[in-house]
This record gives structure tokens, C-alpha cells and sequence, in this order.
């Protein structure tokens, strides 16, 4: 049973009364009354419940000024961050129309007038060179990039050799009835199970499209996209991404069940075991004058799922994984990762070097298990990164070499809403460095949308670093709950914070304007029905 | 009794069984300026002064003694006592009893309160043989002594102090025979103090004295003995059942129980208690003081407050007279954390008298301990609107004129607001000239220009930002609809050519052409006549020579209700009596005569204002609909008529109606079911009708009643369908108002009608029910400053959205006979003159129109309709003053509303009076 305490209008009470007018009217002194002191009641309830309007204003009335005039040459310039928002994935289908033009156009309008500099539009491989080798189909995305042109836009281009299961956007269908045909073109984990998602990065250059390369195939997928694009380019198209991997990411798909290579209970396997990827550890193996290592894997690897504590590879302190089969391991497998993504960056270079854009790839933030020596999730997805090590100079390495940026998704997190072990800040900050140290600039992405502000101060104060080496971000990205009143007026706020970053996003004024939890209980009392 | 759950609580800890209560009257907290004026604090020294002509927020604490103090041998050399208003919830209990009294038959019904407070019962009864939940009045012999009647179906009984035990501090008792025909007693309990009502799981309380409502899940006291009653419902239902047999439909069982319930009354008396939660205002303090230590050389600031809850220092500290918070150096108080690099946080160590108390020892340089209190980590804490501030440097000067002038400026840099426009006092020019002053005042103004570069959103003006603002969220509202509405593929349909990326300017539903102005075209009294359309008609050329453009005619639909409001079969414009005697006879008789028409008078009225050049809008009611038949409950909720929808069509979520829709997308309505629209087939047939209305009827457009009932994507679907030259939407709710007196900011009302308004996608304006609150205030207080918003724009939904506001000071509900909210008594033309100069679309109330008023809205309508100021005129505030308040309006129109003094700005344009009347004037430029 539960009592509660309701507030009440002055709202259409009269409505409901049918021949009972005169009495209301005697009545009215009091109705009038009781109105007024009504009103009182739901303010202080409000304010009851909702004291944070004070903090809104006690904040800002310090931080405004401190901020302001401590606002240091360093801070980062207005324009030096630039914010894009990443369009939907399927934003063209896979009968090349679009999907919810209509809330694209008003959202894309939107952006505009908030000041945001661009979108993302991932391309598909799977819709692009959907039926046969070598015929593309562009006509979506040529509406795309009319549209955003039209609005005045930027657009960053994502290529994408990936497939994706949310939606669901499959590989190209030749692709996959090769892939029937020889399953080994894909990643391949230590039960034999494939990942069907992207090719396996060892037939990078293997004839096995009828006497072609995966690589000649995405070298040609990106010329047609040039020639298709030239008169956007440098104009309206700014930038174009190139997919190195899983979800476009520069590694193994080393946690395939979970889709997600921070799966943060487990650790993820090993992804060698195509037989192309075994023959190539194997010729390693020989070469380096220790052929029984090259028959396979590490044994002594626990499943996907299981803490790296679960088997002797991965623990602390004596673990395989400091021995030297465990660096023989480890160094070839990350090395296999290392050419793969200096072979597709040099066709991006190779066929966007000369045209105005920018290039990029984008690297993961694989946080989970950061915190312990080895390190598990990195090296299973492909990253030799320890305590000992760095593993990250010689990946960004690639990325310097071949005039590229690097994409870096999390940008959003903070170790305290992740669970032990993991600690993406720490990694952020490790590959921050090493990018400094190169030259290698960032775009910073965000994980998922955020649903606190938190996620945004996150975004904020990475954007807000003495030396920016984070210099644009892409948000991730545009659909319903982007455009829903829990998550739109924050990311309102947001843009205002990036674009004014001295000004705190929770303490801009905007987020008092916004949409508010406001709970009126105002219901009239129950008195008559009809 | 089943377990008791209490709604979540502030403060789950309360230490004190009956806390001390103060409750605040609101009239000696009026203006700030009364209490505080800078002259008064000066002379007793004080540091309470804000200098500030008028209260900027509401919300607050009052320094209500202040000790002036001077370099004694106690070093001590501040201390003020500031006042800590705080709202607690107090639990208590509601008790119930149902005794037998001195005879057999008669029964005494005590309710009884623990909490004090100024507590009426608000009760009716229900008779034996009554259908559904409506109340009646008691019997006269029922009723107490002191009771008042409350229109025709209640009485409100004040409780006495209580002579009985069980620690009710108030009771009433209800005297009654058990042979009336009584079958319950309903009521609810009302706090005349706060005005809050309380009830019984969110419905009324009833105590059943007949059997057959005993399993309702609101009924108190009978629920044990319901096992073993001799005869049980079931069984008695079944008896009925067979007994009436086919003859009988369903709900026979009410019609025919009666007799058998009053035979097997066997009343029983009860006792029972419910948890009741009551929000009081309590009132702490907080009380600072400043010694200086002469050894160290350090202030040492001590704060001090009776709070028993977890308090939190949230503080910083100033220097160089630089109003910026800053972290000091460690060492920090114990119990001090660094909250963001930008503050620290101490928590008051709690002493054992229930104060609780913390030191903070601060480096001479330091000339300022700013802070805010945070209780309970939930309930923030300042001082009326702004930090508190302690000033430090030059302590021992208390009270020179200096230091006012440091309080004043840091006050405002503090809140962040610089007021152009305002002069300082004249005392303090002199002092203002300082350099040390003009330091701030150039920080300040550096601000201001830091603020505004560099950044792309600030090379816009500041009105242009709002309006982006707006345009941004109505995108956004657009393009969440779209992906809430369909997940699938639309076809290309958007013709990018013609979309440029321009502030909307083009013809829209919400808008019309933009230079509307609305005549609501009915009064509450309206439907008497019986022939009201054709009243109307031949008022159509005079309404359309006074420059009205569209009128806003009564809800036409067949209606429980004889104003409409009440709508039943929406598709029976026909309200004539030979419909009403064929099918529904007894509805006939008591609406007799009371219609506004019939759909031919309708529909030649609506003609004859298209002829005269003036556009129609329909009363749209859609958020509720009576219904014609009861379901198997006997719940009225089955719908006849030409959409003969079932409860299905009902939302889920009013108990009273046991629809089987889903839940509201709104607030309900109570008084009858509340349409589903998240049903496709609801949402279909409104379609449908609207586009009858439109296309068969004629109507223009939409007055869409109670929007608040339902989510504003389904009326952006309503008016996409049918596509009318007009819309408004009536979302109506109570503005803030604090200890009685009205807030001064109101964003957070008129947001929730912008937010409607997104929700439509843009597509339908809103009353600005918000500009109609202020404008009460602002004539019945003289408060004219509140009509300037900190922005120094109207405070309004006209301020924020002037093409979507619809401004109106009166209609049918607030005034007329019902009265509910009636517009400051012959203050009338002084709303008008602001709304008919301002922004936004005016709507006149037909009341006004024909009254001796006529003559003063005819002309001002003319210099609007002269100037051509449209519902996206600029407006901008010349003065917001006590007594009066001026504005320009796209440097055509001045006008002045109150009783001061104003004239115009004799710039580059020469005005001239156009119209002038009691406390308002209009100026035209010449």
C-alpha cells in the first residue's frame, strides 16, 4: 500500500462539471484559492527533488571566471578541434537507397547550425561491390555526398572491408561464395571456427579471387571510389578511413563470439589458425631455427571467455608469455598485424596520396585486462604490449610511415565505470604518447552514445589537453537514440562545450534550458467520471 | 493490512520523530529589496547587502541577524547568521476508524491526522445503486458541523484538534445511520497550509459500507473480514446472474444488488492506519564568523549550522580581489577533497548538540571564501541565487563604503549576469571610477568579449542563437519522429533544392501567415443559446473589420457536456434536440437547448467567415472521449457511434477506466477515458476525422484541447494528415512559484510548452500560458521587472519561440463563469497592449471583445495590423522597471505598460501616442 503526496493545477477542473455551474460560481473564491497555494506545492517539491538546479548555478558563477581568464596560449583554439558525427551505418541500404532520408536531412540541418564541422559515412564493401568483383555500385553514396555537400558540410569517408551484424551489412556476396569455398580466407581461432566478418589478414596477397589479391581488390574498390568522388573531393569530402580489419580496426577479431574485442571477463584467443597463417608461422618457425614452434599456437591459453589467470600463458609473474617461445610467439603474431596494416595503408596512400585528403585508419582501444602484466586482451588481439614493452611505437610506426592518421575509439571512457583489470585512460594516455612522440595525429571516436554527461566530460577533457594531439573527433554516431530527448540535448551541450572548451559541459547554462526529468504530478483530483 | 510502501523520501534519516517546523509565511519573505536595501545594511554594517534593485532569484536565504563587529579583543571580525530554508518530508500517519455508535444503527467514521497541519477532509459518498465512481454530496444529517459544500459532489470538512488517542493531533467524524443508502464513503485529505492532497494509492479512499466494492484495491478496513462474509460476492452474482437470466445483461448486477446489499449490511467497525508524507519548509541557519589569528597572521573561518543532515562545503577562495574561485595550497581542512581541480569539499564534522561545525584557516592573501552548501549530497544550498561570499581582506573595515562597492560588483560577477542597462546607484558613481573597480569591471567586460569570439556559435548574436536553438531542437524533434515512427525504408522523397538551410520563415501550420490575430469565439455560457453559430454569423463582418484574421469556434462535437468538452460521438456535429430524443433520450434532457447548433448552421457560419476573410478553427477534443457503454465491469469505456472502438482505444494507465491500450504517452485526464493514440487504428480514424472537418465541414484549422494528455510526435501526425492553415495546442500547467510568490524565472514552465511544441516537429503554436502567469503577477503585484527575462528578452514562451507562442490573457476556462484562473480585474487592456504589440499570434477573448474594452482593442489591433508586426516581430525592452515596463517593436511600435513614467527614446525616430488608456500607452513611429 503506499500513500502519496500530488500536487494539483488549476487546470480544467470546470470541464467536467455539466449543469453544476452555479454552484461553482459560488464556489469560486475558493477554487481561486486553493490554486494559488497549489502552485507552491509543486515548486517545492521540485526543488525537493530536483535540488541540482542550484549546483547549475552555483558553478557556473565561479567557473566562468576562473576558466575565462586563466585561459592559457596552450588551450586548445576553437578551431582546432574538429567535430564531426558519424552518419548511421545504414544509412544507404543494400538496394543502394537510402534509409530515413527525411530525419537525415533534418538532422544533418541540425548539425550544421550547432557548428559541427562534418559527418562520417561508412561505406560498405558489401553494398558497393555487392554482386560482382570489380562492379560498383555508388549511386547511395553519391546522394549522400550531394546531400551533405548541399548542406555545407564536410564528410569523412569510412571504407569499409568489413561486414556488420547491427545492422546486418554482409561482405560482399562473391566474397562469401569464395569463402565457401575456402573457409580459410578468414580468421580461423584454435577450434577451428571462422570469423566471417573481414578476410584474414594473411591472404593479404594471395591470388585467391581468381587470380587476384584481396589487396588488388581493395586497391581498385578505393581508385573507384576516387574517380566516383573527384568532384567532391578536397571540397566536400575531407577525409577518407580505411578499413584495416574487424569493424574496420587494426586487429584480430581475438574475442569473435562477443563481437567486441573488449570483453571484459575474457580475454579473447588467438586468431591463427587458417591454414595460410599457420604456414607462414611455420616457414617463421624455421627461420628462426626453432621449427617446433611453428606448428601452431600457444597450449597453454585460456578460452575466450576465461580470465587470464584461467591457464599459465597470461599470468603475472612467470607466465609463458615471458619466455622466449612466449616472445617468439608474440613477436611474429603482432608482426603479421604490423605488415598487414602497413600493406593497406600504403594502398591508401598509394591511391589518396595526391588527392587533398586526409588519411586515416583506425587503430582499437583494447582496454580490457590493461592492468595486468601481460596484458592478455593486446596480445590476443594482436598488440605486443606489456609491462615490459611497448607495443604500440612500432604500430603507430606504420601509421607515421605512411601519412596517415589514426582514429582512436574510446575517448568516452573513464576506469571507473569499467570493471578491474581494465583501464582504457591508461591506454589512451600510452598511445597518446607515442602518437606525440611520431607526429601521428588523432581523431577521437566515442564507443557508444552517451547516456550521462559523464561519457561527455570524458570526450571534453581528452579534447582538452595542453598539447592536443587529439585535434577532431567523430561522435558515433546518428539514429533514434541520438536524436531522442534523453540523449540529444546533452549532445547539444556538448558541441556548445567543444566548441567553447573552457566552459565545463555541466556547467554550461544549456543544460538547464533542455529537457529536464520534469515530474509535474500535477493531476486533478479524481472526482467524477463519466 | 498489506505492507506499506512510502514513496521514495528525501531524507530517509530523519532523527527526529516531529522536526522542528517553521512554516515560512510567505509575506514576510517578500522583496529582497524591502529586507535588504543597501542604505539599511550599511548603516548596521552588515555584508547582507546585494545593492540590487530587484531579486534576481527567488530561491533563497535571508541573513536575518548580522552582528556588527569591529577589531575587539576577540579578534572575531565577521560574523553574520544566514537563514537555511529547507523542505523536509515529515512521515505520519492517517488513522481510519469505523465504531459503532450509541445505538445499533448508527456508525461514527473517525479520520484523524498525527501531522500537524490546517487538514480538511474532502469527501463524497456513493449511494447504493450508483453506477461507476462519481461522488455525491451526503445527506445533510451526514454532514459536519463547519462542513462547506464543493460544487455538487463533495464536502470539505475541516478536522479539529483531536480529543482521541492513537496521537492524532486533528480528526473529524463522520456521524451516519447504516439503513441510508450509503454504500461507500470516498475521500481524500487535504493540507489547506501546502495545498497537497493526499491519497490512497494514488486514488481516494474508500470505506465501503455496502459489500459489493469491497474488492476494490483502494478500499481501507474491510479487506479481512471479506472471507467470511456470509454470502459472498461470487456467489451473489451468480444467484443474480441466473435468477435475471438472459434478461439481464452484465451490468444488472449493480442495477439489481442493491436491495441484497443493503438486506446482508453487516457492518463491522475497523481501525486502520496509513502512512502519510508531508513536505514542511524547515528552517536552519547557518551562522559564519571570521576571527583573524594574530599569531599566524591567518583567517580562520568558521561556519556553524543546526542542519542534522550530512553537510558539504563546497568552497574555494579568492584573491586579489578577482572574483575567480581558486583551490588553495594544502594543507586543507580534514575531511576536504579537490572536487574538479576548481574547489574543495568539506564535510562539517556533526557535534554532539546536533550542529554541526568546520574551521578553515586561510593565508592572508586570500581575500574572499566563497562557497555553497550541499546537504545530504542531494539538496544544493546558496545565498538567494548566488554563493555565499565572505569577504576577508579588508575585514576589520567593516561597513566602509568601499567594501559595499566590492560586494556589489563581486555579487555580480558572481551570478554571472552584467546588466547593461543598469545604472549604479548614484552613490557609488563616484567610487566606481577606481581603478581597482574599473579592474573588475574590465575583467568583466573581457568576459563578455572572450565569451563572444572565436567560437562558431557566438559569432552569431545572442538572438540569433536562440532562435538556431530552437531550430536545432525542432530538427532534431523531426528527426527522432521519423525514427521512432518507422524503422524501415523511406523512399527518396526530400527535395534538397528547395530546403535551404534558412530559419523557417515559410508559411506553417503553427503560424499561418504570421500576422494572425485570433478571436476565440465562445464563452463558457455559449452553448445556453442554443443557436450560438448563428449569434456568431452575424458578428462575422464586425469581428472581421476589427482586423481579426481567425476565430476559434467551440468544440462542435455531440458531448456529454453541454460546452463540448466532453466529447462523445465525434462524428454527431448535430446537437440538435429530435437526434438527442431518438437515441439518446436522457442525455437529451439534460442538455436541453444547450448546444451551440447543428452541423448546417455550422458549416453556413464557417462560410460566412470565409467570406469575410477570417479562417476557422475547430476545437479539436482528442485526449479523451466519453464513452457509450459499459464493458463486463460496468466501466464506461466501449465506444459507439460511427468509431466504435473498444477499450483497447483506452490507455492503460487510468485505473479508473481499465483500458486496454497502452500506457498514456501524457497526463491523463481523469474526468473520462483518455484515447490511446499510440494505436495505429486510433490514430487512423482522429485522421480521418480531421480530414472531415477540414474537407466536409470547412474548417481551417485546429484548437486542440488538453495536448498535454498525449505525446506531441501524434499531433505532428494529425497535422501532417490534415494539414491545416493554423494550429494551437493547449498545454497548460502550473507555473514555479515559491512560498506563494512567483517565481521570477520561469524557463523551466516554458520549456515544457517549447518542448510540446518540438514534439510537434514545429508543426502547431501553444498557448503561452507562461506570459499569461507572468503577466498575472506582474499587474496584481506591480512587479512590471518581471516582464524582462535575465536575457533581457520577454519571459515567455514569446521570448523563446515567438512564431509558435499563441498569446492570450483570458479564455474560457481561466475567466468567463468558470473563473479558473481569471486575469487581474480590470487590468485587461493593459495584457492586451502588451500582447497585441508583442510577438507571437494574440488572441482576443470574446468577453473582451464585445465589452467597453471594444474600443481599445479595435485600435490596437490597427497599429499592429498598420505596422505590420507579426507573430516574428523583434521586440526589444527598454525599460523593466518597479512601476512600469517599455518596450520597442521593430522600431515601428513603442509601447508602455503601468503606472510610471515613460517616453520613448527620441533617437531617430519621432513617435507619436496612437493609442493610450488607464496605465498603458502605444506609440507609432512617425
Amino acid at each position: 500500500m503506499e500513500i502519496s503526496v500530488i500536487g494539483n493545477s488549476q487546470m480544467k477542473i470546470g470541464k467536467i462539471e455539466e449543469n453544476l455551474r452555479d454552484l461553482c460560481i459560488s464556489n469560486f473564491g475558493n477554487n481561486k484559492q486553493k490554486s494559488r497555494v497549489l502552485f507552491d506545492q509543486s515548486k517545492i517539491k521540485e526543488k525537493g527533488n530536483y535540488g541540482f538546479r542550484f549546483p547549475l548555478r552555483a558553478t557556473q558563477s565561479n567557473v566562468i571566471p576562473v576558466e575565462k581568464t586563466s585561459a592559457s596560449p596552450n588551450s586548445i583554439s576553437v578551431d582546432g578541434v574538429n567535430l564531426f558525427v558519424g552518419l548511421p551505418v545504414d544509412t544507404v541500404s543494400r538496394d543502394n537507397t537510402l534509409n530515413h532520408e527525411r530525419a537525415i536531412t533534418a538532422g544533418l540541418k541540425a548539425l550544421k547550425l550547432m557548428g559541427v564541422d562534418g559527418v562520417e559515412l561508412p561505406v560498405w564493401w558489401g553494398i558497393v561491390e555487392k554482386d560482382a568483383m570489380g562492379k560498383y555500385d555508388w549511386s547511395g553514396y553519391l546522394a549522400i555526398a550531394e546531400m551533405v555537400h548541399k548542406l555545407g558540410l564536410k564528410l569523412r569517408v569510412s571504407l569499409c572491408f568489413h561486414a556488420s551484424q547491427e545492422p546486418k551489412i554482409p561482405l560482399p556476396t562473391w566474397v562469401s561464395q569464395f569463402g565457401e569455398a575456402d573457409p580459410s580466407i578468414y580468421f580461423t581461432d584454435r577450434l577451428g571456427q571462422q570469423y566471417k566478418e573481414c578476410l584474414s589478414l594473411a591472404v593479404d596477397d594471395l591470388p585467391i579471387f581468381d587470380s587476384r589479391s584481396p589487396i588488388e581488390v581493395y586497391q581498385n574498390f578505393c581508385e573507384s571510389f576516387k574517380s566516383t568522388f573527384s568532384p567532391f573531393m578536397g571540397s566536400t569530402i575531407t577525409g577518407v578511413t580505411i578499413g584495416l580489419g574487424p569493424d574496420g580496426e587494426l586487429r584480430y577479431p581475438s574475442c569473435h563470439d562477443s563481437a567486441s574485442h573488449n570483453n571484459h571477463s575474457g580475454v579473447g584467443e588467438f586468431q591463427c589458425y587458417d591454414k595460410y597463417m599457420l604456414t607462414y608461422l611455420k616457414q617463421y618457425a624455421e627461420k628462426m631455427g626453432k621449427p617446433m614452434w611453428g606448428l601452431g599456437g600457444p597450449h597453454d591459453v585460456p578460452s575466450y571467455n576465461e580470465p587470464p589467470c584461467a591457464k599459465n600463458f597470461f599470468k603475472d609473474n612467470g607466465g609463458s608469455w615471458e619466455t622466449p617461445y612466449g616472445d617468439f610467439f608474440l613477436s611474429w603474431y603482432s608482426n603479421q598485424l604490423i605488415s598487414h596494416g602497413n600493406r593497406i595503408l600504403s594502398i591508401a596512400l598509394t591511391v589518396f596520396g595526391e588527392t587533398p585528403l586526409i588519411i586515416s585508419g583506425k587503430l582499437p582501444l583494447v582496454h580490457s585486462w590493461y592492468k595486468t602484466q601481460s596484458h592478455p586482451s593486446e596480445l590476443t588481439a594482436g598488440f605486443y604490449n606489456t609491462v615490459n614493452r611497448d607495443g604500440y611505437e612500432e604500430v603507430i610506426e606504420v601509421f607515421g610511415k605512411n601519412s596517415c592518421r589514426i582514429i582512436l575509439p574510446g575517448l568516452d571512457l573513464s576506469d571507473a565505470r569499467e570493471p578491474n583489470g581494465s583501464s582504457p585512460q591508461s591506454l589512451l594516455a600510452q598511445i597518446k604518447d607515442v602518437c606525440r612522440v611520431q607526429g601521428v595525429g588523432i581523431s577521437g571516436e566515442n564507443l557508444s552514445l552517451s547516456k550521462v554527461t559523464d561519457g561527455f566530460s570524458n570526450i571534453k577533457s581528452n579534447l582538452s589537453e595542453e598539447d592536443p594531439i587529439v585535434d577532431s573527433f567523430t561522435y558515433q554516431r546518428m539514429g533514434a537514440d541520438f536524436f531522442s530527448p534523453k540523449h540529444f540535448p546533452m549532445f547539444t551541450a556538448f558541441v556548445r562545450g567543444v566548441n567553447q572548451l573552457d566552459i565545463d559541459v555541466d556547467d554550461m547554462p544549456e543544460t538547464r534550458r533542455v529537457a529536464e526529468p520534469v515530474h509535474v504530478k500535477s493531476e486533478v483530483l479524481q472526482v467524477q467520471t463519466a | 493490512m498489506p505492507t506499506v510502501a512510502i514513496e521514495p523520501l528525501l531524507h530517509h534519516s530523519l532523527r527526529q520523530q516531529c522536526p522542528r517546523i517553521n512554516p515560512i509565511n510567505p509575506r514576510k519573505l517578500l522583496p529582497f529589496s524591502l529586507n535588504f536595501s543597501s542604505r539599511a545594511a550599511r548603516i548596521c554594517g552588515s555584508y547582507s547587502s546585494y545593492g540590487r534593485s530587484k531579486p534576481l532569484f527567488v530561491t533563497a536565504c535571508s541573513a536575518i541577524s548580522t552582528i556588527p563587529v569591529t577589531s575587539q579583543p576577540t579578534e572575531i571580525v565577521y560574523s553574520e547568521t544566514y537563514e537555511l530554508p529547507l523542505v523536509q518530508k515529515v512521515e505520519g500517519k492517517i488513522c481510519i476508524r469505523l465504531d459503532q455508535g450509541k445505538d445499533g444503527d448508527s456508525w461514527i467514521l473517525t479520520v484523524g491526522c498525527t501531522l500537524p497541519g490546517k487538514w480538511v477532509l474532502h469527501w463524497g459518498v456513493n449511494y447504493v445503486g450508483d453506477v461507476g465512481r462519481e461522488w455525491d454530496q451526503p445527506p445533510n444529517e451526514m454532514r459536519p458541523p463547519g462542513s462547506v459544500a464543493v460544487k455538487d459532489y463533495a464536502i470539505e470538512t475541516p478536522l479539529a484538534q483531536s480529543s482521541s488517542s492513537e496521537g492524532c493531533l486533528h480528526e473529524v467524524t463522520i456521524d451516519f445511520n447504516c439503513h441510508s443508502k450509503i454504500a461507500a464513503i470516498n475521500f481524500v485529505l487535504k493540507d489547506e497550509e501546502t495545498g497537497s492532497w493526499y491519497q490512497h494509492k494514488g486514488m481516494d479512499f474508500v470505506v465501503p459500507l455496502v459489500d459489493y466494492l469491497c474488492d476494490d484495491e483502494n478500499v481501507v478496513g474491510m479487506k479481512k473480514e471479506f472471507d467470511s462474509w456470509p454470502g459472498t460476492f461470487g456467489q451473489l452474482s451468480n444467484m443474480l446472474l441466473k435468477s435475471e437470466g438472459p434478461l439481464c445483461d452484465v451490468e444488472g448486477i449493480d442495477e439489481a444488488s442493491p436491495e441484497l446489499a443493503l438486506a446482508n449490511r453487516i457492518l463491522e467497525g475497523f481501525y486502520e492506519e496509513q502512512p502519510i508524507v508531508k513536505e514542511v519548509p524547515v528552517s536552519n541557519s547557518l551562522f559564519v564568523s571570521v576571527r583573524k589569528c594574530s599569531e599566524t597572521d591567518k583567517n580562520i573561518v568558521s561556519l556553524e549550522t543546526d542542519l542534522s543532515e550530512d553537510v558539504l562545503v563546497h568552497w574555494g577562495v579568492c584573491r586579489d580581489n578577482l572574483m575567480k574561485w581558486e583551490v588553495p595550497e594544502a594543507p586543507h581542512p580534514p575531511n576536504t577533497k579537490v572536487f574538479k581541480d576548481k574547489a574543495l569539499r568539506t564535510k562539517l564534522q556533526t557535534k554532539g548538540d546536533g550542529r554541526a561545525n568546520g574551521l578553515f584557516t586561510l593565508d592572508k592573501e586570500i581575500t574572499g571564501f566563497p562557497f555553497v552548501l550541499k546537504v545530504n549530497d542531494q539538496v544544493w544550498l546558496n545565498n538567494r541565487g548566488n554563493d555565499f561570499f565572505i569577504p576577508l581582506s579588508r575585514a576589520q573595515s567593516v561597513g566602509s563604503p568601499s567594501d559595499e562597492i566590492d560586494k556589489k560588483v563581486s555579487s555580480e560577477s558572481f551570478s554571472g549576469s552584467v546588466t547593461k542597462d543598469e545604472d549604479p546607484p548614484i552613490e557609488n558613481q563616484e567610487v566606481l571610477q577606481t581603478t581597482f573597480t574599473d579592474g573588475i569591471i574590465k575583467e568583466i567586460r573581457k568576459l563578455g568579449t572572450d565569451i563572444s569570439s572565436d567560437t562558431k556559435w557566438k559569432r552569431k548574436s545572442k538572438e540569433a542563437q536562440e532562435t538556431i536553438l530552437q531550430e536545432i531542437e525542432k530538427l532534431a524533434a523531426e528527426a527522432y519522429s521519423i525514427y521512432r515512427s518507422s524503422t524501415t525504408t523511406f523512399p527518396v522523397e526530400a527535395d534538397l533544392e528547395t530546403e535551404e538551410l534558412e530559419l523557417p520563415t515559410e508559411l506553417c501550420s503553427g503560424t499561418g501567415s504570421g500576422f494572425e490575430i485570433l478571436c476565440q469565439g465562445f464563452n463558457w455560457e455559449s452553448h445556453k443559446s442554443g443557436r450560438w453559430y448563428m449569434e456568431l454569423l452575424e458578428k462575422a463582418s464586425e469581428l472581421s473589420s476589427l482586423g481579426f484574421t481567425v476565430i476559434w469556434l467551440p468544440p462542435p462535437t455531440e458531448s456529454v457536456s453541454p460546452e463540448g468538452y466532453m466529447p462523445k460521438d465525434l462524428y454527431n456535429l448535430n446537437s440538435s434536440l429530435d437526434e438527442f430524443m431518438t437515441t439518446f433520450l436522457f442525455l437529451a434532457v439534460t442538455t436541453l437547448g444547450n448546444r451551440y447548433g447543428t452541423i448546417d448552421e455550422l458549416k453556413t457560419v464557417i462560410k460566412a467567415f470565409h467570406k469575410v476573410g477570417i479562417k476557422v478553427l475547430g476545437d479539436a477534443v482528442i485526449n479523451h472521449r466519453c464513452a457509450h457503454f459499459k464493458n463486463q465491469n460496468g466501466i464506461w469505456n466501449i465506444f459507439g457511434g460511427r468509431l466504435n472502438w473498444d477499450d483497447r482505444a483506452v490507455v492503460a494507465d487510468d485505473p479508473h477506466f481499465q483500458g486496454r491500450g497502452n500506457k498514456s504517452s501524457g497526463d491523463n485526464f481523469h474526468a473520462a477515458p483518455n484515447i490511446d493514440h499510440s494505436q495505429d487504428f486510433v490514430r487512423n480514424d482522429l485522421k480521418e476525422w480531421l480530414r472531415w472537418l477540414r474537407k466536409d465541414i470547412g474548417y481551417d484549422g485546429w484548437r486542440l484541447d488538453f495536448v498535454r494528455g498525449f505525446w506531441g510526435g501524434y499531433v505532428k501526425d494529425y497535422i501532417d494528415s490534415s494539414e491545416p492553415y493554423f494550429a494551437v495546442g493547449e498545454y497548460w500547467d502550473s507555473l514555479s512559484y515559491t512560498y506563494g510568490e512567483m517565481d521570477y524565472d520561469q524557463d523551466a514552465h516554458r520549456q515544457r510548452i517549447i518542448d510540446w511544441i518540438n514534439a510537434t516537429g514545429g508543426t502547431a503554436g501553444a498557448f503561452d500560458v507562461t506570459t499569461k502567469g507572468i503577466l498575472h503577477s506582474v499587474l496584481e503585484r506591480c512587479e512590471y521587472w518581471r516582464l524582462s527575462d535575465p536575457k533581457g528578452k520577454p519571459p515567455g514562451v514569446v521570448g523563446w519561440w515567438p512564431s509558435r507562442a499563441v498569446t492570450f490573457i483570458e479564455n474560457h476556462d481561466t475567466g468567463s463563469t468558470q473563473g479558473h484562473w481569471r486575469f487581474p480585474g480590470g487590468k485587461e487592456m493593459q495584457g492586451y497592449a502588451y500582447i497585441l504589440t508583442h510577438p507571437g499570434t494574440p488572441a482576443v477573448f470574446y468577453d473582451h471583445i464585445f465589452s467597453d474594452y471594444k474600443p481599445e482593442i479595435s485600435a490596437l489591433i490597427s497599429v499592429r495590423n498598420k505596422n505590420k508586426i507579426s507573430c516574428r516581430s523583434i521586440v526589444k525592452i527598454t525599460k523593466a522597471d518597479r512601476d512600469v515596463y517599455a518596450a520597442v517593436i521593430d522600431d515601428k511600435v513603442a509601447m508602455k505598460i503601468g503606472p510610471g513614467h515613460y517616453e520613448p527614446p527620441s533617437g531617430s525616430q519621432q513617435w507619436s501616442v496612437a493609442v493610450e488608456g488607464r496605465d498603458y500607452k502605444v506609440w507609432e513611429a512617425k
